[in-house]
């Protein structure tokens, strides 16, 4: 068979239901055999977005999400949607078409070399120079991107090898990658350290997401009388609303969760790779602490935080080790009971009815009013660390967001791909003006599809985070961080695509507008016109500890954290 | 100094990889040598760079790399130089002990040299 014909049917053999991908010359042979194929596609109205798509997706079914790039500009444009999966260990598998081998290296048309811009942000790479090669290498890249760690493999197609000849023994190689190494040589230090500890603490990260082990953390953290502090990233694998969860951790994050960091004398973190977000200054974290690192990634383990005991696995492994090895459990209630009382009283009351509306309201209705099993996605900026602070994430909700690179429309695609995963779900995008202007076109898409999200905008007319930081750290000296009149009306924007919207400036009208967004059957925006003086606080300046920590209004009375 | 030995496949594509690692933690790398070796389509890296904690920082990134089969650090026994320099006389070509080599590089202040480390 033709090496197009392959490429479909080793897409249908890995379970492929959907792609995301834009179609260009050399990608032609391959999306004349897609035509016959049930693989469900869907035309995105820029590369970066077909990428957030299969990233969204890839992180509510857990599964690759499949994405598909013409070559040169396609690539390139590509780029951004492959390294954000890559920051955030996303699995992924990244087709691009590339100019035959023959031109290859000659800056034939549409020629750019994207097996080198991939290296550096994809967990692999291939470019595929063989056809008998072929088949192999696609079955490696979607074993890699779901081994180990989690990521995205890129592979580089020539149009001429999707038209060389590919044998049925070519297509009946079977292929192995190696298996992590796991390293448990710790497990006893660790446990011991675990029993003697007066005030532990776990903290965890996104691989308890991929891993899917928030059960027996929550098992573990009771066992030891341990409370649960999240990361970004790890938003949604722990209830919280379980007394001894306290939330996402780090510059933006909980009081409550920060001090709980600051003052335990044992630090079991699992699958977290210590992001400078979460750290502060790096010499300082932890400097009393007694810190078990528990990785899948073993690179992972002293890369930030040194000399450490390390435990290289899967979470879910690991932890459930730890808890078949814990038995003389020192019982210490003091320290669970102190933070279970500060958890209580770090509740502060967000349901704002100030005028202009203040956005802290607007997530206080998503998290009240959204079902169990919603899924929120976000853009980055102000809004990404609101939805951080104050949504809350339990039972079967999810927070999606792009962590790790920061990635600004992100959330908008990625919401997509999310209720393409899961369409029984609602899924809101909670997003913030000038980051949904970066992927507005994907209304497109999203009407053409039948994918009916809701786009929560927080529209304060700034790019609020930029604005924030030179207010608080340049003397409030503003560059280019207002855009000035006329923004687009994004009501008429959407409606513009053929979804619906609605624009909100009341406190009194936030909880409707979701109600009704959340039943419509088309995509639906809702501008919330908000306060563009709030600042995100509290708030733990770049590089510095909790002590330098601004407040606001936050009334946290737990002492330095 | 100290000196890393890999072993990775043969093919395109590999040296860029394993390089970017390096450029990555800013480490320079001071010599490299690359090579075919006993195993068929299987090449030896062997490469040298001054600091030891960088070198155990990076240990793990490149083992993680998939076309990296095996990545270590080489006891100091085991180090050995070589150096070809280009000097009034001709060409002359020196093997031997990291010193030694240095010893005779620098007394002979030659017009030219190259310098690598090697070792097995
Ligand atoms: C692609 C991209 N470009 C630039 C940035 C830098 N940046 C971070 S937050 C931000 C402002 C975001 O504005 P908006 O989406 O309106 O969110 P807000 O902070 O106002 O809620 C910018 C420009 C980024 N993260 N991503
Ligand atoms: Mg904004």
């Amino acid at each position: 068979m033709k090496g197009a014909r392959a490429a479909v049917e080793l897409l249908e053999k890995q379970n492929v239901e959907v792609m995301f991908g834009i179609p260009g010359g050399v990608l032609l042979p391959f999306y004349d055999e897609l035509v016959q194929s049930d693989i469900r596609h869907i035309l995105p109205r820029h590369e970066q977005c077909a990428g957030h798509m299969a990233d969204g997706y890839a992180r509510v079914s857990k599964k690759p999400g499949v994405c598909v790039a013409t070559s040169g500009p396609g690539a390139t444009n590509l780029v951004t949607g492959v390294a954000t999966a890559f920051m955030d260990s996303s699995p992924m598998v990244a087709i691009t078409g590339q100019v035959a081998t023959h031109v290859l290296g000659n800056d034939a048309f549409q020629e750019a070399d994207s097996f080198s811009l991939m290296m550096p942000v994809s967990k692999h790479n291939f470019r595929v120079v063989d056809p008998k090669l072929f088949p192999e290498t696609m079955k490696k890249a979607f074993l890699i991107a779901t081994t180990g760690r989690y990521g995205p493999v890129h592979v580089d197609i020539p149009v001429d090898i999707f038209q060389a000849e590919i044998t049925d023994e070519q297509m009946a190689k079977e292929v192995r990658v190696p298996k992590p190494k796991r390293n448990l040589e710790g497990l006893l230090d660790a446990i011991k350290l675990l029993e003697t500890a007066e005030r532990p603490t776990i903290m965890v990260g996104g691989g308890v997401i991929w891993s899917r082990a928030g059960t027996e953390i929550m098992r573990l953290a009771e066992m030891v009388m341990a409370p649960v502090v999240t990361t970004l990233m790890a938003k949604g694998s722990v209830p919280e609303n379980h007394p001894l969860v306290l939330g996402v951790c780090g510059m933006h994050g909980r009081q409550v969760a920060n001090y709980a960091l600051n003052n335990c004398d044992v630090l079991l973190a699992i699958g977290t790779r210590f992001s400078d977000r979460v750290t502060g200054k790096l010499s300082e974290f932890g400097a009393k602490t007694k810190v078990v690192h528990v990785d899948i990634d073993s690179s992972e383990i002293g890369k930030n935080v040194k000399g450490r005991v390390g435990l290289v696995g899967d979470a879910w492994t690991v932890v459930n080790a730890l808890i078949a090895g814990l038995q003389k459990r020192k019982k210490s209630p003091t320290w669970k009971q102190r933070i279970i009382e500060l958890n209580k009283e770090c509740s502060c009351d967000y349901n704002l009815k100030l005028e202009p509306l203040k956005p802290q309201k607007v997530i206080y209705e998503l998290s009240k009013n959204l079902p169990d099993d919603a899924i929120v996605t976000t853009e980055v900026g102000q809004n990404q660390m609101w939805a951080a602070h104050f949504y809350k994430c339990y039972g079967k909700r999810m927070f999606i967001t792009s962590g790790g690179l920061g990635t600004m429309g992100f959330g908008f695609p990625a919401a997509l791909g999310a209720k393409i995963a899961r369409p029984k779900s609602v899924v809101v995008d909670i997003a913030g003006d000038g980051s949904l202007q970066m992927v507005s076109q994907e209304f497109a898409t999203a009407v053409e599809n039948d994918i009916p999200v809701v786009v929560a905008l927080l529209n304060n007319g700034w790019l609020g985070m930029v604005k924030q930081w030179q207010k608080l750290f340049y003397g409030s000296r503003y560059k280019a961080s207002q855009f000035t009149v006329p923004t687009p009306d994004f009501v008429k924007l959407a409606e513009a695509y053929g979804a619906e919207a609605i624009r909100v400036e009341r406190p009194s009208e936030v909880a409707e507008a979701i109600q009704r967004a959340t039943k419509s059957e088309m995509p639906f925006l809702i501008d919330f016109v908000v306060d563009p003086e709030e600042d995100v606080l509290p708030m733990t300046p770049p590089g510095k500890t909790s002590v330098d920590c601004i407040m606001g209004r936050c009334p946290w009375k737990g002492g330095v954290c | 100094m100290e000196v890393m030995m890999l072993l990775v496949y043969d093919q395109p594509g590999v040296m860029q990889r394993v390089m970017g690692e390096f450029n990555r933690k800013r480490i320079n790398v001071e010599t490299i040598v690359v090579g075919k070796c006993e195993i068929p389509d299987r090449a030896r890296i062997v490469l040298s760079i001054t600091d030891r904690e960088k070198a155990m920082n990076v240990l793990e990134h490149i083992r993680a790399l998939q076309e990296v089969i095996e990545c270590d650090l080489v006891d100091q026994s085991r180090h050995e130089a070589y150096a070809l320099l280009s000097s009034k006389e001709g060409l002359c070509r020196l093997t031997g002990s990291v010193q030694e080599v240095e010893a005779i590089v620098s007394k002979s202040q030659p017009e030219k040299y190259i310098q690598a480390m090697n070792a097995i």
